[in-house]
């Protein structure tokens, strides 16, 4: 297989990060190190504190008066360490009622705004997402984690809106760093798929390769085991649904905007005959440093009757790196899907739009500066730089009826992230694209943003 | 043996087929369901007239051709899209919202079956040579009231039309083909492609050719309505009042929709399988070859003079079977709709023959050892 320019970009970039770790333990950041988790330990025993006070106290009618504030980031910019250890540790404990004990709330939610430069009838302002999230704790080995999602504001028959459950597993805890879970869980693949609040990364719109590629937010329910080890490694393997190939739809513009994001299913009256497995492996034996990657795999013809891509698989993997030495946070991501046995299904769909894509794949390279910082405020500029392509190679058909390739996207982000602090977060940038398709969202736009989480 | 028994007891859907070919039926005697809709001819018609004559003598002539009754069991009963779109309904106005419905209108039609009213029809039916089986069906007391007699009439119609495997049989060479058992010729693969493509013949933009939404083999419709332009056609005898307009959902047959003038012109869209069987095309049956259909879609708007009647000056009168104010309502905005004259068609003649071997593999009853197909093939006799 050729070795495409972001893969190489990203292993250099690993191996980079890998021998440069003495620079990394010098002496300024190690100390930004050491100043941020002084702060979060602050915060903790402050925490801690109101906590048990909360338990001999009568507690306020009003639960939003309980609630009380940690900074989950003492250093002001979003930090894939914290988040990979889990939302739920990340997310504020509230103090309830004997009723109510072991249960928490959470939330997060983003407003955009996208004005096109070459087409400004089409901007537009959307209220994206607003998610409620829950975590039930019913012993100290088990709890259930669930996440309920509403799109574009309203959601009725008459609109485009959506509500959608995200998340709904229950997790045990089988040792202190080893445990299952079961249900509608969150493919542990790419930065962002399990990480996606609005806090948690750069530009108003997600970045398009953990969105066309990896289909950001991809969820599956099934079976998994998670843990993590003294040396900083944390893996995460599971087995579940998958796709459903039967999905596709030759003649919508959906299978080019994301091949997966077309046929995942998302756990509603899903085709669960062929099972898909997925596996993530992670280090952060260094502070700051993130390096992995993940494979996810399985049928999805689903045994549909005279299916002709019936025996199809899909095999999606993808390898990132962040690295985060002071006021900077850099990474980088590389992920490749291809889907077997389409030739005869294409031919099917001959003369189409939107054939199967035979290899899809896409890479990006960031950069953010915490240029400036005061109090709990911050802001952090950045850049980025992505390829990606949803129609990078299609099965061979007879001579005169193949497909030819889709061009790749390049699209150039630059912006700033102004955190009012670590839980709200104003954004601003500009997209350049290099070719404009209306019907898939392509084309140079400025863009606002407001998210938050609690 | 209780299984054959069983096999053998008359049902609803039973009793349907027995109907559906009865002829005593009609009012002259000589006509039945079948009469139309001819079951070796894919259910519909076998003769080239635009229109079938129908009444007590036989000489009352119709004012629609005959569509064909396959896959029609699939079809919803009318609506309009969130977005206006009128769809489904059977008849080729959709003025019928299920086969129920649909069943009971020739029974009493002044120029088919042409019955007076419903007792004439309970009446002959309690004559029919499986009264007795009409009546361990529905009840003894069955013909006792002329409305429930015809109610479980056309109910039977409707059964058999919905459940007999003939109608909706999926046997043709593109199903073998969509199954992965068969590949299709490089002809045959061309003209696919080219009644897909949006920028040729855009056929599938409302002749979809996927599987629909629940797996199962496309229909060749979107049970959508369009307005193309069909010529008048003189062969109707109807026509021969200059006043007289067929504008399918807006009247005159269809009621509901007089006001909505924007829709005057629409008809349905018809399924495509068994298309390359027909005897005449389109609503009013104008055209009496698939070629000459092709022709017509992409060359009405380059070569309009080859379509209407042309005055003195030799210009068309284009969309001539329209009342000129409604002329605005015909569908230019689509490929292959969307040229003038002097650009070239979206097919020629060759892209258009390509189509035509694409069309011929949705006839029912391929044989893949003779290469042939036959709709007949599957029908079981009455």
């Amino acid at each position: 297989m050729q070795q495409h320019p972001f893969a190489r970009a990203a292993l250099a970039l690993a191996l980079g990060m890998a021998l440069s770790s003495a620079a990394h333990a010098d002496e300024v950041a190690l100390k930004s190190e050491i100043d941020a988790l002084r702060a979060e330990v602050a915060a903790l025993q402050a925490a801690v504190k109101q906590m048990q006070a909360g338990q001999t106290q009568a507690i306020a009618a009003s639960p939003a008066a309980a609630v009380t504030p940690v900074p989950v980031d003492a250093g002001g910019s979003p930090s894939h360490a914290s988040a990979a250890s889990s939302a739920v540790a990340t997310a504020p404990p509230v103090a309830r009622d004997d009723a109510m004990a072991g249960t928490n709330f959470w939330g997060y939610g983003e407003l955009n705004y996208n004005h096109p430069t070459d087409d400004i009838g089409d901007t537009q302002a959307d209220l994206r997402r607003a998610v409620i999230g829950f975590t039930h704790a019913f012993d100290d080995s088990t709890r259930v984690y669930g996440e309920i999602e509403w799109e574009h504001a309203v959601a009725s028959a008459d609109d485009q809106g959506e509500t959608e459950v995200e998340q709904l597993y229950v997790e045990h805890s089988l040792a202190g760093n080893y445990g299952v879970r079961a249900g509608l869980m969150l493919i542990p693949l790419g930065l962002l798929n399990e990480h996606h609040e609005p806090t948690n990364y750069y530009g108003v719109e997600l970045n398009f390769v953990e969105n066309a590629i990896i289909p950001t937010t991809w969820r599956e329910g099934g079976l998994a085991m998670y843990g993590s080890t003294d040396a900083g490694f944390s893996w995460n393997v599971g087995v579940g649904t998958g796709p459903d190939l039967g999905k596709w739809d030759p003649s919508s513009d959906e299978g080019r905007e994301s091949p997966l994001g077309s046929i995942h299913q998302e756990l509603q009256l899903a085709k669960a005959h062929d099972l898909s497995g997925f596996g993530a492996l992670n280090w952060q034996g260094i502070p700051g440093l993130l390096v992995g990657g993940g494979v996810f795999a399985g049928k999805i013809g689903q045994d549909t009757p005279d299916f002709p891509a019936d025996g199809a698989q899909l095999v999606l993997g993808e390898a990132h790196v962040r690295w985060q030495p002071g006021p900077f946070d850099l990474s980088a991501l590389y992920t490749r899907g291809t889907i077997s046995d389409t030739q005869a299904l294409n031919l099917t769909y001959l003369g189409q739009p939107t054939p199967v894509p035979k290899a899809f794949w896409g890479g990006y390279a960031q950069g953010a500066w915490r240029a400036l910082e005061w109090g709990q405020s911050s802001l952090v500029p950045f850049v980025r730089y992505e390829e990606f392509n949803t129609g990078a190679e299609y099965a061979q058909q007879p001579p005169g009826f193949g497909t030819p390739a889709l061009p790749t996207e390049r699209v150039w982000t630059a912006g700033a992230n102004y955190y009012l602090n670590p839980n709200v977060v104003f954004k601003v940038d500009y997209q350049h694209f290099n070719y404009d398709d209306e019907a898939l969202g392509y084309g140079n736009r400025f863009d606002l943003g407001l998210g938050y989480q609690f | 043996m209780p299984a054959a028994q069983a096999l053998e007891a008359p049902s609803p859907a039973s009793l349907g087929r027995s109907i559906f070919h009865d002829a005593s039926l009609s009012a002259s005697g000589q006509m039945s369901c079948a009469s139309c809709h001819v079951p070796a001819r894919a259910h519909a018609q076998s003769n080239t007239l635009a229109v079938q004559a129908g009444g007590s003598n036989l000489d009352v002539a119709g004012f629609r051709a005959v569509p064909s009754l396959r896959y029609l069991n699939f079809d919803l009963p009318f609506f309009f899209e969130k977005d206006g779109t009128p769809t489904g309904g059977f008849n080729r106005d959709g003025r019928a919202d299920d086969l129920i419905e649909q069943a009971r209108r020739p029974f009493l039609a002044p120029h088919e079956m042409a019955n007076a009213d419903a007792a004439s029809v309970a009446e002959k039916l309690s004559h029919a040579s499986y009264a007795d089986d009409f009546r361990q069906v529905f009840g003894a007391d069955i013909f006792a009231d002329v409305e429930t007699t015809f109610l479980a009439a056309v109910f039977s119609v409707a059964s058999f039309e919905s459940t007999a495997r003939e109608l909706r049989p999926f046997t043709s060479k593109f199903d073998l083909f969509l199954h992965g058992r068969l590949k299709l010729s490089t002809q045959e693969l061309r003209g696919f492609a080219l009644f897909n493509r949006r920028d040729k013949g855009n056929c599938a933009g409302c002749h979809p050719s996927t599987r629909q939404a629940d797996g199962s083999p496309p229909v060749f419709t979107d049970y959508t309505y369009d307005n193309l332009g069909v010529p008048r056609n003189p062969e109707i005898a109807a026509n021969a009042d200059p006043a007289y307009f067929d504008l399918g959902l807006c009247g005159p047959d269809r009621i509901d929709l007089v006001e909505r003038r924007d829709l005057c012109g629409q008809f349905k869209v018809p399924t495509l399988r068994n298309v390359a069987t027909r005897q005449v095309w389109f609503h009013n049956g104008y055209f009496h070859s698939l070629k000459e259909t092709l022709h017509f879609y992409v060359e009405r708007d380059t070569d309009p003079e080859r379509w209407y009647p042309v005055d003195a000056a030799g210009v068309p009168d284009k969309f001539d079977d329209l009342p000129a104010p409604l002329r605005r309502n015909v569908n230019t905005q689509e490929p292959p709709y969307d040229r003038r004259p002097g650009q070239a068609p979206r097919l020629n003649d060759a892209e258009i023959d390509d189509v035509i071997a694409f069309l011929n593999t949705l006839t029912d009853g391929y044989d893949a050892a003779t290469g042939t197909a036959d709709p007949g093939r599957d029908v079981v006799s009455p």
